[in-house]
């Protein structure tokens, strides 16, 4: 269980996030939508207090990140793909996690195989491509095994084929009870892939909805996601003509 | 802590850097040493004990580049990389996480200093063995505190180089910075000739080369003992500096 309070952050005289409140729950895939700097990933870091809200604040059942005391024990989290020392093999950079944790050293192993990287855990992570990278970033978020997962952007970079595996990973470990918290800009993937939604824009809650109630009264979901998010666009291009 | 250490130790055992930094640390004492030594062969009249020795130690000016820059790679490394959020994520008490870089990064370094040392000291011998230069041994007066303290010295760069990593969190920066502090205020100490070595006392690479790495300190700077005491504050300083900013700044 995620909760977040009036979460608020500035930059400035920015408001990236404005009193965000949400509860994100165990047991389905929450989605967490909005455009391109609307505020998802701020949140997320807020989240795992790496930065400092100006007011409110984040708690995972009940108390904040850095009250946890074997952190990854309970929260997994992919934030940018590719935040990798490139020198550094990734069996290395999950030993390293691992050990900060006390999670046994057998588990690196066992996360690069859900993962699908057993064969190039040893390579430099340098050497991967992006999809290989996003793979190592959810290895790093399921090592602990964590009852709740933040996961930024996931699918960027995969393929079609990966993109269906994280689907099927998040569910399932959604219907395991555990809280999943998935940030995107893309609609249609999270309507394939989320039960529950929050919607953002301009870093301010627009929607806590579910998928099939965002859609009701619209042609698509896509439709309804513009329409809710029209007045909050930060950044939005023009036709060539 | 001890978690965070082990972690700490993992990444830097983990990249090729580390290595190739130690190793230039040690070869470029070792080379420096041999080089002074077989330059004084062929040196009249014959040089002294002293003279050889303090100036087969002249290769920790550059040991001591490589190794703080060892230090600063171990904080800016993962700022450039964004692997920061991974580890604070992991620890969130983030002085926690500067004490086991601390701890894991002066473990390392004073050990690669003073097998640099060593190495400088031994092929310093080694090189003019069988000559009529006299041999410094190990037993005579200063030889061995000289090139213990700048095994000490080299180890306590390294640490000025993690804390200024945690202020500055650019690689480029960050050893620029370092660079500069190790030689600007050297040069600018010399243009005040003699009086300059009231402030001059006080400056890393002149303590080095004319405190530390010596058998006898120059008149009018500190013991050997004083100025790595020194060295030890610069880093105490700087390494609190760090967690400071390191605490307040978003990640």
């Amino acid at each position: 269980m995620i909760e977040l309070r009036e979460l608020t952050k500035r930059y400035g005289g920015r408001v990236a996030v404005d009193a965000l409140s949400v509860q994100v729950r165990p047991g389905v895939v929450t989605g967490f939508l909005g455009p391109n700097g609307s505020g998802k990933s701020t949140t997320m870091r807020m989240i795992l207090g790496l930065d400092a809200p100006d007011h409110g604040e984040a708690l995972i059942d009940g108390v904040r990140y850095a009250q946890l005391t074997r952190p990854l024990r309970t929260v997994g989290a992919l934030l940018d793909a590719g935040a990798f020392h490139p020198g550094r093999s990734g069996r290395a950079h999950l030993a390293a996690l691992a050990a900060s944790n006390d999670i046994p050293a057998a588990r690196v192993g066992e996360v690069l195989r859900v993962v699908g990287l057993s064969g190039a855990g040893d390579r430099r992570a340098g050497t991967y491509s992006l999809g290989m990278r996003q793979r190592l970033g959810v290895a790093v978020a399921l090592l602990g095994d964590p009852g709740v997962l933040l996961l930024d952007e996931p699918v960027n970079g995969l393929d079609p084929e990966g993109i269906r595996w994280i689907r099927d990973l998040l569910r399932g470990l959604a219907a395991e009870g555990r809280t999943v918290f998935v940030s995107s800009h893309l609609i249609a993937e999270m309507a394939l892939t989320a039960e529950r939604l929050v919607v953002i824009g301009q870093g301010r809650l627009l929607a806590e909805t579910t998928v099939a109630g965002l859609a009701a009264g619209h042609d698509s979901l896509e439709d309804a996601f513009f329409r809710l998010t029209s007045q909050a666009t930060d950044y939005r291009g023009t036709g060539v003509s | 802590m001890r978690l965070a250490a082990r972690m700490e130790w993992i990444k830097l055992r983990s990249v090729r850097s580390t290595w190739w930094l130690a190793i230039g640390a040690v070869v470029a004492m070792a080379a420096a040493g041999a080089g002074v030594g077989l330059g004084y062969r062929s040196h009249t009249p014959v040089a002294t004990a002293a003279q050889i020795f303090n100036n087969s130690l002249g290769g920790a000016v550059l040991a001591q580049l490589l190794l703080s820059a060892l230090g600063v790679l171990m904080v800016t490394g993962e700022y450039g990389s964004g692997t920061i959020r991974s580890t604070l994520a992991a620890v969130p008490r983030r002085r926690t996480v500067l004490a086991a870089k601390t701890l894991v990064c002066g473990g390392f370094a004073l050990t690669v200093g003073l097998v640099a040392s060593f190495a400088g000291y031994l092929s310093g011998q080694l090189a003019i063995r069988g000559t009529a230069i006299p041999a410094a041994g190990l037993g005579d007066p200063g030889i061995l505190q000289a090139v213990v303290l700048t095994g000490v010295y080299l180890g306590a760069t390294a640490l000025i180089g993690v804390g200024l990593g945690a202020v500055v969190r650019h690689s480029g920066a960050a050893i620029g910075t370092l660079f500069g502090l190790m030689f600007v205020p050297m040069i600018a100490a010399g243009l005040f000739g003699e009086s300059g070595i009231t402030i001059g006392r006080f400056l890393p690479l002149l303590m080095l080369l004319n405190s530390i790495a010596v058998t006898k300190p120059v008149p009018g700077l500190f013991t050997g003992w004083v100025s790595v005491l020194l060295m030890a504050g610069y880093a105490t300083v700087i390494l609190l500096s760090g967690g400071v900013v390191l605490r307040r700044r978003d990640a």
